[in-house]
């Protein structure tokens, strides 16, 4: 008994001390962590309190008394009957349906090449991820000169048809939006390709290995244990372009301007006309918000499907 | 079941000769162990067996048929990796299925033999649990059952056990050898660990610097290693190498270590001496063989180590070094101190200090 | 030249003690180990030793000095991570120098204490090497050097060698503690392999689950373990258990076993194997050159025998076995050892 009196106050003492070490260390950090957390909060509460107002440059007042034009959720009620909006939201998800998986397959394929050596295959790899670095506005123009009625793109087709091709591809409203599509594709399939690769080399190889020791096939072992492993990395892949859809923008505005009309208009382009052409700055905030909703979303669904994918 | 035979096996990667001239039959049914150091190309050897590296020079031949053309898929080996490779995104029956389900057996019968596995692998109550995070032995079961549900002829096994603690390791050779025992394939173990080899093969085939140096059983091997590599990697710590020198003493020959007295020769031993042409000679004995004497060979003890049941005595004499291993309950030589000790005649080797090689004329 | 001692330290990780009232006292220049298994409390006892983590409670000495306040760096302590974690980008010679050109050392000084530490360690034909062209074991004595060059009080070595081949484990164990008693420096060890322990150290700590078991020479634990757990986790093979009814069924003879003996502990190499009919039957036989281990079943129990040379046996004869009284271990029911039968 007498051992345990003796102790408990020593016992005590010593967790009252840890306690209040970690408590002044938590005084310590706090300004940094109050100005991390405003650098990294300001912008978005910023554009909350501008969203709820009718706030535009143009008004003379600065940002800060945008109160005095406090119009509540009107902005998302006009969002919700902006059938332009829903217009460049649709065709942005269509754009991201057709792209992130044309982007995967070809991206897969070329991994599944490249995993093996051969000869020349690393003036190839360098060859390919050329398009990745080409700067997205250089890229624009070119696609936009490929493109012309008189390009070689239907120099192309004129060429394997034998009779004179003359698409009008990026003024005709249904062509426009597969030419920009075919950019998009060209620019961003080597970055699939290389965040696969770098997934598929490593997949075990003894795993493999093993995989043929008893007598699996090559399609076998690609669909039971190469995509498995890989799981987590084609999430990844996937997430980044299905967000870098949604802010495709630069490639695009120099091959259409998001027309003829608003056929190519994306939600990035849409934003940015209301921005700069129309200046109605709270209705962005608006969309901003509403598409930074819909990101989230999205990325909480990949990462959870990553989470069971790694216990699983 | 099935025989392997290696016919002047070479491998070369460049400039760098991995294996080199390699003849060793494998019989039906045995547990052989690849014993030797890392870089030795056991590793290669096993390898080339499974078929993952095509032979330089020789052939690989399974019941006297050739295979080296045979794809690795093919050869009906199962292979055992060191890390075990099992498919950790997979739950247990579908690792213990994968093989089946790969050569197409029907639901029904791959129902049944997984079931049959699992039983005799005792892996029944894990059987739909994920397989990672499953423990060493566990793990190691399903490898060797992932592989043996295919009944292949031959297994080969990559270092299984260098991964397990200590402590685990006993446990996990005696489960080994209880599965061959089961399945009765022909068995090739790779392993650095001489007592892996001395207490699960049935023969050992010592390897260094890509050469064979002798096939035996464990006691062949130990009893009358072939030269002085094998006499230095086989046992725990392994047999004491001497420089000494042939003196002619009455009628006999004796053998003189400098600076620590001089031994008898073993009759048998005589005339494999009088046959060499320098005085020349290494001697060896193992240190498990020295006992306490009042006369015979003196030496400086460095220091003492007493590990449980045995005491190992490290010693040393100008240039020389040499080991005892005493049982703990014997009077241990105090550190610092000159020991003198006794060598049996029978423990006695003669090695040619030139090739390393054992002279012949051994007494047993 | 540094004595470490912990008084009652508990230490917990959310809510799971980690180190549970630890006690010791690492005398000056020991060679001092702890063993156990996984998850038993060693790293953490380390991490505690470093500085790394804060006892929950209890105290830290060294030589007398508490340590709660002193921190990781000013405790000089020099650490071997089980890892190694060399510099992969720098030579042998450079992270040998790492610690000593970190700490503003003159270049004479740092050149004589290298050459040092690198002549003890027979390095010199590595030096230039980087940590990716070395062996295994060359890794380790870069690992070794760079710990043994700052010349801290005491050095901390986390299972450094676990990853060598079997034999090189022999040789650089002993080169361990050759080097040890060269330099006259406390080293504190963690491993659990057996025979590595109870090769190297002056004192041995035995842990289970956080808790001290048993401290002392390996030999005193080995010859006299104060439990079950303790006599299991020395010796290979492991010292055979059985109930009192199962050995006096098993042994020719039948030995004084004290009333209140749950479990009775034999050592295999103090069973005598007879080459006659007996309760005993040979179910495998491993020979090792040195000593053969029989295996045996006798009264429904597993036992085996560590037998001298290479005796002939066969697998399925009848065997008889016997001990001497004196090698008997006895153990009450709740694992303790009793004082002898």
């Amino acid at each position: 008994m007498t051992e345990v009196t003796t102790l408990m106050p020593a016992t005590k003492k010593a967790e009252t001390q840890a306690n209040s070490a970690a408590r002044l260390g938590l005084w310590l950090t706090l300004p940094a962590q109050l100005l991390v957390l405003f650098i990294a909060l300001f912008p978005i509460l910023m554009q909350v309190y501008i969203s709820l107002t009718d706030w535009s440059p143009l008004d003379g007042i600065p940002w800060w008394r945008a109160y005095e034009l406090w119009i509540g959720l009107l902005n998302y009620t006009d969002l919700m009957a902006d059938s332009r909006f829903w217009g460049a939201l649709w065709r942005t998800l269509f754009v991201m349906l057709v792209c992130v998986p044309v982007q995967f397959l070809l991206g897969l394929g070329l991994a599944v090449l490249f995993v093996d050596d051969f000869r020349g295959k690393r003036v190839l790899y360098s060859t390919l991820l050329v398009p990745m670095m080409v700067v997205p506005a250089v890229a624009g123009y070119m696609f936009f000169m490929l493109f012309q009625s008189g390009g070689p793109v239907n120099d192309l087709l004129s060429f394997f048809t034998s009779e004179p091709v003359r698409i009008a591809w990026l003024s005709d409203p249904d062509l426009a939006l597969i030419a920009v599509m075919v950019a998009d594709i060209w620019q961003w399939t080597p970055l699939m390709f290389l965040i696969l690769l770098a997934g598929m080399i490593s997949v075990p190889q003894d795993q493999q290995m093993a995989a043929i020791l008893l007598g699996a096939s090559w399609w076998r072992r690609f669909f039971t244990i190469v995509l498995p492993r890989m799981k987590s990395i084609i999430i990844i892949a996937l997430a980044i372009r299905v967000i870098e859809i949604f802010k495709i923008f630069d490639t695009l505005f120099i091959m259409t301007g998001g027309g003829p009309g608003v056929a190519t208009e994306t939600i990035s382009v849409y934003i940015y006309k209301v921005t700069q052409q129309e200046l109605i700055w709270s209705y962005v905030a608006a969309i901003a918000l509403a598409i930074l909703i819909v990101l989230s979303v999205v990325s909480v669904f990949a990462i959870k499907r990553m989470q069971r994918g790694q216990d699983g | 079941m099935s025989e392997i035979a290696l016919e002047n096996l070479g491998k070369s990667f460049g400039d760098f000769t991995a294996l080199a001239d390699m003849n060793l039959t494998i019989a039906n049914g045995e547990f052989m162990a690849l014993l030797g150091p890392s870089g030795c190309g056991k590793s290669t050897t096993m390898n080339m067996i499974a078929g993952m590296l095509r032979p330089s020079s020789g052939t690989i031949k399974f019941n006297g048929l050739d295979v080296v053309d045979v794809p690795m898929a093919k050869r009906g080996v199962g292979f055992v990796f060191q890390n075990y490779a099992i498919f950790t995104h997979m739950s247990v029956r579908e690792n213990l299925a994968y093989g089946l389900r790969a050569q197409g057996v029907r639901a029904g019968e791959m129902t049944k033999r997984v079931q049959a596995f699992a039983e005799l692998l005792q892996l029944e109550p894990m059987l739909d649990r994920p397989a990672a995070g499953l423990s060493v032995n566990i793990l190691q079961r399903l490898a060797i059952g992932r592989s043996a549900i295919l009944e292949p002829a031959i297994f080969l096994l990559d270092e299984p056990l260098s991964n397990v603690d200590a402590a685990f390791r006993a446990v996990m050779r005696s489960e080994l050898k209880s599965l061959q025992g089961q399945f009765g394939q022909t068995m090739v173990y790779v392993t650095h660990d001489q007592l892996e080899a001395m207490t699960m093969a049935d023969r050992i085939a010592v390897m260094d610097h890509g050469k064979l140096l002798q096939v035996g059983t464990p006691l062949e091997i130990y009893n009358n290693p072939a030269d002085t590599f094998v006499a230095r990697f086989i046992g725990a710590p392994g047999m004491n190498i001497l420089n000494g020198r042939l003196t002619q003493q009455a009628d006999t020959v004796a053998v003189d270590l400098p600076g620590l007295g001089s031994v008898a020769l073993p009759p048998a031993l005589q005339a494999a001496a009088a046959r060499l042409t320098t005085p020349d000679v290494l001697v060896g004995f193992r240190p498990e063989q020295i006992n306490a004497a009042k006369a015979g060979l003196t030496m400086h003890v460095g220091f003492v180590e007493r590990i449980g049941a045995r005491t190992i005595v490290h010693m040393e004499q100008g240039a020389a070094s040499a080991k005892a291993v005493l049982l703990s309950e014997v009077e241990t030589p105090k550190a610092r101190k000159d020991w003198t000790f006794a060598v049996p005649d029978d423990a006695i080797r003669l090695l040619d200090p030139v090739t390393g090689q054992a002279l012949v004329g051994r007494p047993n | 030249m540094t004595s470490i001692q912990f008084e009652n330290v508990s230490k917990s990780y959310g809510g799971v003690l980690a180190v549970d009232q630890v006690s010791f006292d690492v005398p000056d220049n020991a060679f001092f180990c702890f063993f156990g298994p996984p998850l038993s409390g060693k790293s953490t006892i380390l991490k505690l030793i470093l500085g790394l983590e804060t006892p929950d409670s209890g105290e830290i000495f060294f030589d007398g000095r508490p340590m709660r306040d002193v921190s990781s760096p000013d405790r000089n302590v020099a650490m071997v991570f089980q890892n190694l974690a060399l510099f992969p980008h720098m030579t042998a010679l450079e992270n040998v120098r790492f610690p000593l050109v970190e700490r503003n050392i003159d270049e004479a000084t740092i050149k004589a204490r290298v050459a040092e530490v690198t002549d003890k360690l027979h390095m010199a034909h590595i030096l230039h090497k980087p940590p990716s062209q070395l062996s295994g074991g060359e890794r380790q004595r870069v690992a070794i050097a760079r710990a043994l060059v700052r010349d801290p009080v005491a050095y901390l070595m986390d299972d450094p060698i676990s990853a060598l081949d079997a034999r090189l484990r022999e040789e650089t164990r002993v080169e361990l503690r050759r080097m040890q008693q060269d330099m006259a420096k406390t080293l504190i060890y963690v491993t659990h392999d057996q025979e590595e322990a109870m090769s190297v150290s002056d004192q041995m700590l035995i842990l289970e689950e956080g808790r001290v078991c048993q401290i002392g020479a390996p030999h005193d634990l080995y010859d006299a373990p104060n439990s079950t757990y303790v006599a299991s986790m020395l010796g290979s093979p492991a010292m055979n258990m059985a109930s009192a009814a199962e050995v006096i069924g098993a042994l020719a003879k039948t030995p004084d076993i004290n009333q209140s003996t749950s479990v009775v502990g034999i050592r295999p190499e103090h069973l005598t194997v007879a080459c006659k009919d007996g309760p005993g039957r040979v179910t495998g036989i491993e020979p090792l050159g040195a000593t053969t281990i029989l295996s045996i079943e006798a009264a429904g129990v597993a036992w085996k025998a560590a037998l001298r040379g290479q005796p002939e046996h066969s697998i399925g004869a009848p065997v008889e076995l016997s001990v001497d009284p004196g090698a008997l271990h006895c153990f009450d029911a709740q694992g303790k050892a009793l004082s002898a039968a």
